[in-house]
């Protein structure tokens, strides 16, 4: 930590003070098909600074924040810090405290964290060894592994650090049939590489690839049932965990109070959400929060009732739920069907968007159908184009998904869910 | 008044010259480095804050270095202008280790010619009436919490109505053995967004500013509530739409949403060097029906995205796309002309400086027409004008296009009756929509408050817009 900044953070007037210093080394690889576009390493600092200013009367707290670049002069740091208090003193939100060392979790021990040479040189083996064909092959790809050392400080005297890997890489696939050519696109994150998920998920989408190549415009418009069977079902369940944070409660945008069942009179399953420290490789594990509060296991819905609620100190503040954090990792479960039982009948299962979104504040769900398979008395036609979309608010009101879980990095969710009566839109 | 360069580029510019010779014996040797500073300040009735920071506010730089057809990046923040020799020693360190790497898993390189370096000096400083750091934060404040208030007065139904302002001041100095490059510039942006409740349903709607303007910019905020929270009552009892094909009027900001994703992206021609864009095939073809032409370049428009070059010091261009339904060329960025034998656009942008160059839009822009508004309503039997830009996808591979439209006022026998639909997915073949397009207005407007991703990542600042235009669209 930047002695010389703690030096004018404890000397200038403050009522509070946060100090999150990260350090990044990140290697990166850009390939068109499997020759080097480019290659790039990031050496980076960064660090960021909130001051908190109490009112006269001590019943509003300010906060403001900002960088303070690793090269600044004294001058330039003092400078800064000065502004900050101006700023956070402008700034009348109800008080609150920081978070405080005996809530703060003991540093977690640093496992072997693999250096981004290591990570980069795992992420390049796996593409080089998938079973791309004549036919079916990887367009182009990119590969960022980063290793990251996390300090938090605050003036309450919390003084934690972490040191974490990063890693994510995009892939863009091509199959190709009759002079005919498609491309799926990929986009993964995790900690590490995740070697053999990877190549596992890569070899679906190759196949997918063949699929979207029979694929004929969708021929139905209306009401039908969905189903989610790949990674857009995270935003299914983001809309859950977005609705559960203690930001969105205090702004009155979301009602999901401890004891509310936000299942009720619904028809499917009755889901839970809990966070979880740990997950596989998970680019969000971590033993303490972005404000120095740790994170553990918790359950924050069970079986459709609300049981607590997480977020960011200040709203968690206000809402007397004190002893809160912000979650990095996300479990959802409660799906009773199996994967086979949720695409049985007519439904459309939907595997590929360009780019499907449910907004956490209206529940809006809206998302262009890539590919699908189209289930009607007992025939499967592959499906494209058209688009997928409805509310949350009825989604709610019968939505399935089975037992068995899969993993989209910090996202542990359903591996298929089923919603009745979303409005698909034909592409004919 | 002109913007100020930054004094903390001017103090490390020397070091930085002599950084570039100390790598010499590289056959291409440049380097980007930024100093942007901004705010960013959120009121409404629940919360307010001030963040010193907004999407483009960073200070550091970029070395790009070339040998033997192989280009690497080595991107820093902690230079000391007394020892470039320290970063010159780091960034060979780093690319012999990527080297040794690449080597053990037996990758090949795609080669690459070495970048024209033609002499080119340009100190750029634009206009701006006022500056983020000059900014009188505590009257904006004010101001934004007033403004708030005053607008929850105007429905029952508000929760809350937010305010968002956010200005940036852009400095950056490129160069390499030739160049030296400098521009400074100021932007600003900001929204309302009005919040409403009925009967379990909530919704959310926007009005926005953007200018290659200063912090000036927020003193139209005010005129803007009232249209925005009429926006909320109208989605309150907005209805779904019937899913189908229907005549359109797109506002402008759908028209812009249509330009960047229509063809901003499937320009692109980065895409056309990895073969991820159909509209390789398609220069010289028809694309559109004959009233579309379409501009894309920092010159074409002057909003957030306006500079004089771009991050890999090729100057700022305008350069017209589709002329009459002819599509002409894409835009381009420096290393991928290289490639396709074509010369660079102006449009090679990082996200920061610790991030790649792309082929990255700017301004895109429908041309205007001769129609007027109420002549396109009156020639519509039924179908939707649809205004509220919310998102969109890119598919340049497949000419697909996804446009999330906030709503959609029906139209039927030539008037607006007065029913909303909300939300609107409109999806399509890009050719077919363009194809269909059969008025456009005589006005048009610019939207730059938005940000634009590659893919789903690599988030750069974008301006694009265009006239009322009328077309077919599938919408659901």
């Amino acid at each position: 930590m930047n002695e010389m900044l703690l030096e004018l953070l404890r000397t200038h007037a403050t009522d509070g003070w946060e100090v999150t210093d990260v350090e990044t080394e990140g290697w990166e690889f850009y390939f068109i098909g499997h020759k080097l576009d480019q290659s790039r390493t990031r050496s980076t600092r960064h660090t960021t600074v909130c001051v908190y200013k109490k009112s006269e009367d001590g019943a509003c707290l300010g906060k403001a924040g900002g960088e303070i670049a690793p090269t600044a002069t004294r001058g330039e740091a003092e400078e800064m810090i000065q502004k900050l208090l101006f700023q956070a003193s402008l700034v009348k939100n109800p008080y609150y405290e920081l978070v405080q060392p005996a809530e703060a979790a003991a540093p977690a021990p640093d496992g072997e964290i693999p250096s981004p040479a290591e990570i980069a040189a795992d992420f390049l083996a796996v593409m080089r060894n998938l079973p791309e064909t004549e036919t079916e092959d990887i367009n182009s790809y990119e590969i960022f592994a980063n290793n990251k050392k996390r300090h938090f400080m605050n003036s309450e005297g919390v003084d934690v650090s972490s040191s974490y890997p990063s890693s994510m890489i995009e892939v863009v696939v091509n199959a190709r049939k009759d002079g005919e050519e498609i491309e799926l696109y990929r986009n993964y994150t995790s900690g590490s590489c995740g070697a053999k998920e990877l190549a596992e998920s890569l070899s679906r989408t190759l196949a997918m690839g063949r699929d979207r190549l029979l694929a004929r415009p969708t021929p139905v418009s209306g009401k039908l049932p969905v189903v989610f069977s790949t990674d857009a079902a995270v935003a299914l369940y983001r809309y859950f965990i977005s609705r559960l944070s203690t930001g969105m409660i205090y702004q009155q945008i979301s009602d999901w109070t401890a004891g509310k069942d936000v299942m009720e009179g619904a028809l499917g399953d009755r889901f839970t959400v809990r966070s979880a420290r740990d997950l596989p490789n998970s680019s969000a594990n971590a033993a303490f929060d972005g404000e120095g509060a740790p994170i553990r296991d918790e359950t924050f819905l069970k079986d459709g009732v609300v049981r607590a609620n997480f977020g960011p100190r200040q709203f968690s503040w206000y809402l007397g739920q004190r002893d809160t954090f912000l979650p990095g990792n996300f479990v959802v479960s409660g799906g009773t069907k199996s994967a086979a039982e949720l695409r049985e009948g007519t439904c459309l299962e939907a595997v590929e968007f360009s780019d499907f979104q449910v907004d956490p504040v209206t529940g809006d769900i809206a998302g262009e159908l890539r590919l699908g398979y189209l289930r009607e008395n007992g025939a499967c036609r592959i499906v494209s184009g058209g688009s997928v979309s409805g509310n949350m608010r009825e989604a709610l009101k019968e939505m399935r998904a089975s037992g068995e879980a899969r993993q989209y990095d910090c996202y542990s969710i359903p591996a298929v869910t089923r919603i009745e009566g979303l409005t698909v839109t034909g592409a004919v | 008044m002109k913007a100020e360069f930054s004094s903390y580029l001017n103090g490390i510019a020397p070091g930085l010259a002599r950084l570039i010779a100390l790598l010499d014996d590289f056959d291409y040797a440049s380097v980007l480095a930024a100093d942007s500073v901004g705010f960013a300040v959120r009121v409404g009735q629940k919360n307010m804050s001030v963040e010193n920071r907004t999407m483009t506010t960073e200070r550091g730089a970029v070395l790009r270095l070339a040998k033997d057809g192989l280009y690497t990046e080595y991107a820093f923040n902690r230079f000391d202008p007394e020892k470039p020799e320290e970063t010159a020693a780091a960034a060979r360190k780093a690319r012999e280790g990527q080297l040794a790497v690449l080597a053990a898993a037996g990758a090949g390189i795609y080669e690459t010619g070495i970048l024209p370096d033609e002499p080119w000096t340009i100190d750029a400083a634009f206009d701006t009436e006022e500056t983020p750091e000059g900014t009188d934060q505590a009257s904006l404040l004010a101001s934004l919490k007033q403004i708030s208030d005053e607008g929850m007065t105007l429905s029952e139904n508000l929760v809350d109505v937010r305010l968002a302002a956010q200005t940036t001041h852009i400095s950056k100095l490129f160069l390499t053995k030739n160049r030296n490059l400098r521009q400074t510039y100021v932007y600003s942006e900001a929204v309302v967004l009005p919040i409403a409740s009925k009967d379990g349903k909530m919704v959310m709607a926007y009005e926005s500013l953007s200018g290659r303007v200063g912090p000036e910019l927020f003193r139209g905020l005010s005129g803007k509530v009232a249209a925005a929270v009429k926006t909320t009552e109208e989605l309150l009892g907005s209805d779904s739409i019937e899913p189908g094909e229907y005549d359109i009027i797109a506002s402008p900001d759908i028209a812009g949403l249509i330009a960047h994703e229509a063809f901003g992206h499937g320009v692109e021609m980065d895409m056309f060097v990895k073969g991820r864009a159909l509209g390789a095939d398609y220069i010289g073809k028809r694309v559109g029906s004959d009233l579309v032409t379409m501009h894309e370049g920092a010159l074409c428009a002057t909003n957030v995205t306006t500079y004089a070059f771009d991050d890999e010091g090729t100057p700022a261009g305008d350069v017209v796309e589709i002329d009459r339904g002819i599509l002409k060329t894409g835009i381009c960025d420096a290393l991928s002309a290289l490639r396709l034998g074509t010369v660079p656009t102006g449009n090679g942008k990082r996200e920061n400086f610790e991030h790649k160059v792309y082929t990255r839009m700017t301004n895109t822009i429908f041309d205007s027409g001769e129609s007027t508004l109420e002549e396109m309503i009156a020639s519509i039997s039924f179908g939707y004008l649809l205004e509220g830009s919310q998102s969109g996808m890119e598919d340049p591979k497949h000419w697909g296009i996804q446009c999330i439209v906030e709503r959609g006022y029906e139209i039927r026998d030539g008037k607006l009756t007065g029913k909303v639909v909300a939300p609107v997915v409109m999806t399509g073949y890009v050719p077919d929509l363009l194809g269909s397009i059969s008025m456009l207005s005589r006005d048009r407007g610019v939207f730059g408050s938005g940000g634009c991703g590659k893919g789903y990542k690599e988030w750069v600042k974008v301006a694009d817009g265009g006239p009322y235009l009328k077309a077919k669209a599938r919408l659901g």
